[in-house]
């Protein structure tokens, strides 16, 4: 492309090319900080089951605070790594609905430690099957609308069961359905741009 | 009488610069490149027009090692913009 005069029809279709561009560009998607919060939230709540099954001492449930720990980490290496070239007002959109669910997730959490039998599972697994199918929705992309509203089904059991060994076991599986797969399952559509 | 059309805005490069910039919150040296297919050159010289006429805001930053210049439209160029496409519709009776 150079610096020549364009007639007016040309003006009209280079803005409309360039604008499609970007737009589809949008649409490919990365799965990375689904990997990172689900991979980290499946593994800590494992080592959670692990640990209250073997010592049965109620204060590994400190170790639920790995999570915010890792994730932060882990997204703040990988948002250094990966300086994406283009950011749009969707990106800007889907950062702050997750900004919003991740501080309505976290603020919940020291009530936990304090009242027993705070659904806390069912609720933090309810928040991020929402942010998941909003997700979906924004940038169009079936399986993170599908796995998100499976995911808000799905929490109910982490209610029915409380907070039991078997609700930590379905809180670590409910992650998997509602952002390892599909984060892996984006990934590969980015990858190949599918 | 038609309205003059903005000569900083009707030019090819130029004009795709603020077609990509109006579509996104903000956008590197490169994806700019890689989407006009321009030299880096001609890119920059384009850019720091479109800067110097406040219709981009352009921050030159560092990731590692590596310099990154980030462009974003202003308000100004937005409403540039507006103004080149009104005029444009009014040129082919739209």
């Amino acid at each position: 492309m150079e610096e020549k005069q364009l007639n007016e029809k040309e003006s009209l279709e280079l803005i409309t090319q360039m604008i499609r561009n970007t737009q589809q560009r949008i649409e490919r998607g990365n799965g990375i900080p689904f990997l990172i919060w689900g991979y980290t939230t499946v593994l800590v709540s494992l080592l959670v089951w692990f640990t209250l099954k073997s010592t049965q001492n109620y204060y590994w449930n400190l170790l639920w605070f790995l999570i915010p720990v890792i994730g932060f980490t882990a997204m703040t290496i990988s948002m250094k790594k990966e300086k994406k070239g283009v950011t749009t007002y969707i990106d800007k959109v889907i950062m702050y609905v997750w900004i919003v669910i991740g501080i309505a997730a976290f603020i919940p959490a020291p009530a936990a430690t304090i009242m027993e039998g705070f659904p806390i599972l069912f609720i933090v697994t309810l928040l991020i099957s929402i942010g998941t199918a909003i997700t979906g929705l924004v940038i169009r992309f079936v399986p993170l609308i599908v796995a998100g509203f499976i995911g808000m089904f799905l929490s109910i059991f982490c209610l029915i069961l409380g907070n039991t060994l078997d609700s930590v076991l379905v809180f670590a599986a409910l992650f998997l359905i509602v952002q390892v797969i599909p984060g892996h399952i984006l990934n590969w559509k980015g990858r190949n741009h599918v | 009488m038609f309205k003059q059309l903005d000569p900083l805005l009707h030019s090819e490069l130029r004009l795709a610069i603020m077609s990509i910039l109006l579509s996104a919150e903000e956008a590197d040296f490169v994806y700019l490149k890689e989407q006009t297919k321009s030299t880096s050159g001609n890119l920059s010289v384009q850019i720091d027009k479109l800067s110097e006429a406040g219709y981009i805001e352009v921050e030159r930053g560092f990731v590692g090692k590596r310099t990154r210049t980030v462009c974003k439209i202003t308000k100004v160029g937005i409403k540039a913009f507006e103004e080149y496409v009104e005029s444009l519709k009014e040129y082919l009776n739209l």
